[in-house]
């Protein structure tokens, strides 16, 4: 971009932000924002494997810096997202990092999407002193990392999602725990640890594992497993699932009319509109995942953020992705930081982080010295076509039903 | 036990619909001694065709083949025309390689366009229904599925058999000098055999779009099934194809149920380096 041609843009920007503080908070405001604005560098995988979801990640940073844009800005600088594509590549994403520091000189950057991008993109980051608040990277190989300068933005590590429902079925009464379980399982790093996990804890707790499968990545055919599954009549059956997986397991149990009394899937089923689509809605009663937002969430400025996506991007608060939530949230971590520190640059940033919590959208979030994430995530189930929050107390909007209903409602 | 007779009916079913796949690779082979490599895209194409009548119009996938097969068989010849038929140099069967793989990464890319990257399945009101017989699941999509595969490979046989055409296609096959010699308009039964490969994979996609989901990267695992099908059956043999789908899927479906699933995608390839060491022609292949 020629010198002009930003300097003209920057003009443009600040006339824009005088406006906006001159209706919004009258004269008081217009020295501040007279400065130069707050710029965000980010890669997002706008074309490639990971385009639906790299989109979301873009519609959060930008719903973002509109919102806070609306409100005079960060310490009255206007918020400037610099979104470029790294077409889901490795290789393009560290290009796009060392483009965004050097030659753009942005004064803050956020991560893309998938942990195969994070890890990369991080080492630019620490390379050049910047934060590095990603939404989007939760594997084990990010954390392996040690970063001081990554901060994870959910509210934990992804092999940890399905603490939350150990925790439940583990808080029932003796009576109404399940006595077997089956573990169906994606060979992923996303997937199968999680399912793991929860197997770890159920087994210590005397609850029998009476079926376990680990199944490739091409298995399109559910059928052949839930044969199984259902031959050994679990109580709970506990899915360690990406997507489409989870769509096969639930049609084939479907198909077999076997209906366990506890099921809970890790991923998959909890996207809001895909999943009862895929399966029907009617089938999705009583299934379990874990998220970390969600419709009518009390978490700080979850409302607001809800309003603004429908209001930007259409739509029903049901339908927004989990994923521009996190995106939203990395945001609203500059805010806060800057509103406590009174300034932002990438040393408060990260030195501030790793003290204390910091609420977002997402409920309160604190990381250890690696950018992991403290907390939980919450049990979600669906009922009546919808996905709420059940456990823990604190967020809950819904008891849990179980037995889970049988199929079709 | 079982669920060696689940998995038995599951291949059964399923292989019914590989065949379908495959028997318009085998056909284009047959009478071009083309190895056909958009093949698969050309049925995740048709699964899209259908999906988009199914979404737009409520048009059941079955009732949609008709229209798409229509479509498709024109788009057959069309490609024909204007990509394997100006191949006229010796090496056609080769460059042929090449050309279809341009024209699968073309349609991969055009539906990449249309219809984004998200997988898409077609969900009927039925989608999930099955019927119980002597305690055995048996899905209605895959029976019908089955069904509908059997009555278009039963079809496909009777045009090759009973008409002017198919006994032009058949000479083509068997000899495509003496054909030329007897006065079968060889470029003619090409275009024509193209399409009836492209027509036969509308069909194929829309039953492929009813049992998975698919995007427009699902060319490249159907690829080398249909391949692995072919090479196995015979190329060029329509009743090779048949049995080696059947062998395909009812192995696969067999190891997935009775040793595990991670095994099940290795299966068919075993079994066709096996076939392959004693019958280098496939099971119905004619000796070079």
């Amino acid at each position: 971009m020629s010198t002009n041609n930003r300097f003209w843009r920057a003009g443009l920007a600040t006339g824009a932000a005088l406006a906006l503080a001159a209706c919004s908070s009258g004269a008081a405001k217009t020295t501040k924002a007279a400065e130069a604005p707050l710029v965000i560098g980010a890669s997002v995988s706008l074309t490639g494997d990971f385009a639906d979801s790299g989109k979301a990640v873009k519609a959060g940073y930008e719903l973002w810096a509109d919102t806070v844009n609306a409100k005079g800005g960060v310490l009255g600088r206007t918020v400037q997202m610099k979104i470029v594509d790294d077409t889901s590549s490795p290789n393009q994403v560290v290009t796009n990092y060392q483009n965004l520091i050097n030659k753009d000189k942005v004064d803050l950057v956020f991560g893309p999407f998938s942990s195969l991008l994070t890890v990369p993109s991080s080492q630019v980051a620490k390379r050049y002193g910047y934060a590095f608040l990603e939404p989007a990277g939760g594997g084990p190989a990010v954390f392996a990392q040690k970063l001081p300068n990554l901060f994870f933005v959910q509210p934990a590590p992804v092999v940890k999602q399905g603490d939350v429902f150990a925790d439940w079925v583990l808080s029932l009464p003796a009576a109404q725990r399940p006595a077997t379980a089956a573990y169906t399982e994606l060979d992923d790093p996303f997937a199968t640890p999680v399912a793991e996990d929860i197997r770890a804890r159920f087994e210590a707790a005397g609850i029998r594992t009476v079926y376990k499968q680990v199944y490739p990545a091409e298995t399109q055919d559910f059928s052949t497993i839930m044969t199984k599954v259902a031959a050994a009549k679990p109580d709970v059956l506990v899915g360690g699932t990406q997507s489409e997986d989870a769509y096969g397991q639930v049609k084939s149990l479907v198909q077999l009319k076997f209906s366990p009394k506890f099921m809970f899937l890790s991923n998959g089923a909890n996207s809001p509109v895909e999943f009862p689509d895929k399966v029907g809605a009617a089938n999705t009663a009583g299934i379990m995942s874990s998220g970390d937002w969600f419709p009518a969430s009390k978490a700080h400025g979850s409302d607001e953020f809800a309003a603004a996506y429908v209001k930007k991007y259409g739509g029903t608060t049901d339908t927004i992705d989990n994923t521009s939530a996190e995106a939203y949230a990395a945001g609203q971590l500059v805010e806060e930081v800057a509103a406590k520190t009174g300034k932002i640059d990438n040393a408060t940033v990260i030195a501030t982080l790793h003290q204390g919590t910091w609420p977002t959208v997402l409920g309160d979030l604190s990381w250890d010295a690696v950018g992991q994430p403290s907390g939980s995530f919450a049990l979600i189930q669906w009922q009546n076509g919808k996905l709420v929050p059940v456990y823990p107390a604190g967020v809950a909007q819904a008891q849990p039903v179980s037995p889970k209903p049988a199929w079709g409602g | 036990m079982h669920a060696l007779v689940q998995g038995l009916i599951l291949g059964v079913l399923t292989g019914g619909v590989y065949a379908l796949m495959a028997s318009g690779q085998t056909l284009v082979f047959g009478i071009m001694k083309v190895v056909n490599l958009a093949q698969g895209a050309l049925v995740v194409l048709g699964a899209y065709l259908s999906y988009q009548l199914f979404v737009s119009y409520g048009i059941d996938p079955f009732l949609a083949i008709p229209v798409t097969a229509v479509v498709m068989f024109a788009l057959g010849v069309g490609v024909h025309l204007a990509v394997l038929r100006p191949l006229r140099r010796e090496d056609r069967a080769e460059l042929s390689l090449l050309v279809t793989f341009a024209v699968a990464l073309l349609i991969e890319g055009v539906i990449g366009v249309v219809w984004n990257t998200t997988r898409r399945s077609i969900n009927t009101s039925y989608a999930n229904d099955s019927w119980t017989v002597a305690g055995y699941q048996i899905t209605v999509v895959r029976f019908a599925a089955f069904a509908l595969s059997a009555a278009a490979l039963g079809l496909l046989i009777l045009l090759l058999h009973r008409t002017r055409f198919g006994r032009a296609v058949r000479a083509t096959v068997q000899n495509p000098e003496s054909a030329r010699l007897l006065g079968v308009r060889a470029e003619r039964v090409a275009a024509l055999g193209f399409g009836l490969g492209a027509a036969t994979a509308a069909a194929a996609g829309s039953v492929y779009g009813l049992l998975y989901p698919f995007n427009a990267g699902s060319h490249y695992d159907l690829i080398s099934l249909l391949l692995s099908i072919v090479v196995l059956g015979g190329l060029g043999s329509i009743g090779g194809a048949i049995a080696g789908a059947m062998i395909i899927s009812v192995s696969s479906a067999v190891v997935a149920s009775t040793i595990s699933p991670s095994w099940a995608p290795m299966t068919f390839f075993v079994l066709l380096l096996a076939v392959l060491l004693v019958r280098p022609q496939g099971l119905f292949g004619r000796p070079a």
